[in-house]
């Protein structure tokens, strides 16, 4: 009897704070269906009175599908090069354990305290003289900076996992490191490359400031600056294209996330816990 | 492995060579080379760069603008931390209990994390709308306010807001973490204590919240750290106002640098939030050991 009290008592307190945690999303979706009238109407209706797909059709007639694809593209060439770059350098830290490597890992965790604006005036200083600004790679570069440091903490933590024997063997075989390390670490520790992979896609989609200042023309800038810019300026008062806006820029990751989402669990604790 | 690098050196410096090049130049160099910045005034748009000396520095401590800002930084912040971990990890502790759908109720809350910032800041911004946000109707309706609160014209409440949208975006983050903490602890411990007789609250006073101070401790910082980072919300919510109530301080030396283009005094700023950033973690870690050690 008691336990069912107690049971009760915790799917009652589980369940409100799920409704409340969820309500934010749960209204975008439907107030980007409304029409604009009835987003005006006091008291707010809580279900659309009639669905109506005009501010998604808005958004995507809009600058919206150009920021899309720019936004993919940007987060896919960071993901590809900070995993390249951050899995070459956390193998090494994971396998030569020398004061030097531990010294780099310590040098990458606390350059995520490095405040980006300030990293960003001498960037922009460098991408302006080598005529670098307002392309894909300005965005990258920065995208790339702020990644690395989690990428190799999380790709190390992965690769201490792995027993050291196999790689031995392959390289009393003949094989070079870079060999190794694509045919054979890479492989084994495929969990950790995805949730790498997906970190930095997520903080690249997400990221603002890098867009807002190292892109100029409409083309180049990627959803969060692009949003703002364009949409935020514009039309203050339409919520529901806002709302068809901001889920249109949710949706990919949202997708994702359903699809992939052990790895985003493995990604999130296996840096946090394990140390 | 460390034979094979023994023997043979190069192919271990091959593996830091690119990241080797791509810190030197974007982390370090960016870092001191805007250390120099800060001893001038350069701007883009001032054709002389003028060296100054700590002029910027002597500026912005004697601005009490500059220390109110640090402040409402980390009232911001530090609410906005204490709420979520507060709440991820309450909410931890109840999917930790053996009940059916746990696993659904956590991909529901951890879903939260992946909503981008920008579309976080649009939601809030029309949630909390003054005229038609469901909240002020709310609030109307549950007698809490007798009038429409302007919740982005008020510094106290624009404040709230913000802290409302930073809690609300990394409590499924503090959550999933401290779950994976508390499973991490070995069921013995828990099943000795049982054993012993101790309620839920006594095992959850002394023995899982003391082991798991460290990764609390931790994890806190690293969010502090990310938060100090974090701009989209503030540039798109208020823009830093009423009166600067909502300018962090990364939005101060985001604007500086880049919307009145002082390179030097945002440089200048921007060595501050290193060095009061460095001041603060030397002292939480001080107070971490101190309590620890006890």
């Amino acid at each position: 009897m008691n336990r069912i009290v107690i049971n009760t008592l915790l799917y009652f307190i589980i369940i409100s704070t799920l409704i409340i945690l969820i309500f934010p999303i749960v209204w975008m979706l439907l107030t980007a269906f409304k029409s604009t009238d009835e987003i005006f109407k006091i008291p707010p209706t809580f279900l659309p009175k009639n669905f109506s797909f005009d501010a998604f059709s808005y958004a995507l007639n809009s600058d919206m599908p150009i920021f899309f694809i720019n936004s993919i593209i940007i987060a896919f060439f960071t993901s590809l090069i900070t995993i390249f770059v951050g899995g070459l350098a956390s193998y090494g830290i994971s396998r030569a354990k020398h004061w030097t490597t531990n010294a780099i890992l310590m040098f990458f965790l606390a350059s995520m305290a490095f405040p980006i604006p300030l990293l960003m005036i001498t960037i922009y200083k460098i991408l302006n003289l080598i005529n670098g600004l307002d392309t894909y790679w300005a965005v990258i570069v920065g995208h790339m900076l702020i990644t690395l440091p989690i990428v190799i903490w999380l790709m190390k933590g992965f690769i201490d996992d792995l027993p050291i024997e196999v790689e031995e063997s392959a390289y009393i075989d003949g094989a070079s490191i870079i060999q190794i390390i694509y045919k054979i670490v890479f492989p084994m520790t495929k969990p950790g490359v995805i949730a790498s992979a997906i970190y930095v896609f997520v903080t690249s989609w997400n990221e603002f400031i890098f867009g807002l200042s190292f892109t100029t023309s409409t083309d180049m800038r990627p959803l969060p600056a692009g949003i703002n810019l364009v949409f935020l300026q514009e039309f203050q008062y339409q919520w529901p294209e806002m709302m068809a806006v901001a889920t249109i820029a949710t949706l990919p990751i949202l997708l994702m996330f359903l699809f992939l989402q052990k790895y985003f669990v493995q990604g999130v604790t296996a840096g946090a816990v394990k140390n | 492995m460390w034979l094979v690098f023994k023997r043979k050196p190069s192919s271990l410096i091959i593996l830091f060579i690119p990241g080797l090049i791509v810190t030197s130049i974007f982390m370090i160099y960016p870092l001191i080379n805007g250390f120099v910045i800060s001893l001038t005034n350069e701007s883009p748009i001032r054709p002389l760069t003028r060296f100054i000396g700590l002029d910027n520095y002597i500026y912005l401590i004697t601005n009490p603008n500059f220390w109110e800002i640090l402040l409402n930084n980390f009232i911001i912040i530090g609410f906005s931390i204490l709420l979520s971990i507060f709440f991820g990890f309450s909410i931890s502790l109840l999917l930790n209990q053996k009940l059916r759908g746990t696993y659904f109720f956590r991909v529901s809350i951890f879903q939260i994390w992946v909503v981008p910032w920008i579309s976080v800041a649009i939601l809030i911004g029309w949630i909390f709308n003054s005229d038609y946000g469901v909240i002020n109707y709310l609030f109307m309706e549950f007698g809490i306010f007798n009038d429409k609160a302007n919740w982005f014209g008020d510094s106290i409440l624009a404040k709230i807001v913000i802290i409302i949208g930073f809690a609300w975006r990394m409590i499924p983050f503090m959550m999933v973490v401290s779950l994976a903490a508390i499973q991490s602890i070995p069921n013995e411990i828990i099943e000795a204590s049982k054993i012993d007789g101790a309620s839920y609250f006594q095992r959850l006073f002394y023995i899982i919240l003391p082991l798991l101070r460290n990764i609390i401790f931790i994890l806190c910082l690293l969010q502090l750290v990310k938060l100090f980072q974090e701009i989209t919300l503030p540039w798109v919510l208020t823009g830093g106002g009423p009166i600067n109530s909502t300018t962090t301080l990364s939005l101060y030396v985001y604007k500086l640098a880049f919307i009145n283009w002082d390179f030097g005094l945002a440089s200048a700023a921007g060595w501050l939030w290193l060095v009061f950033l460095l001041i603060f973690s030397f002292f939480y870690f001080h107070f971490f050991n101190r309590n620890y050690n006890e």
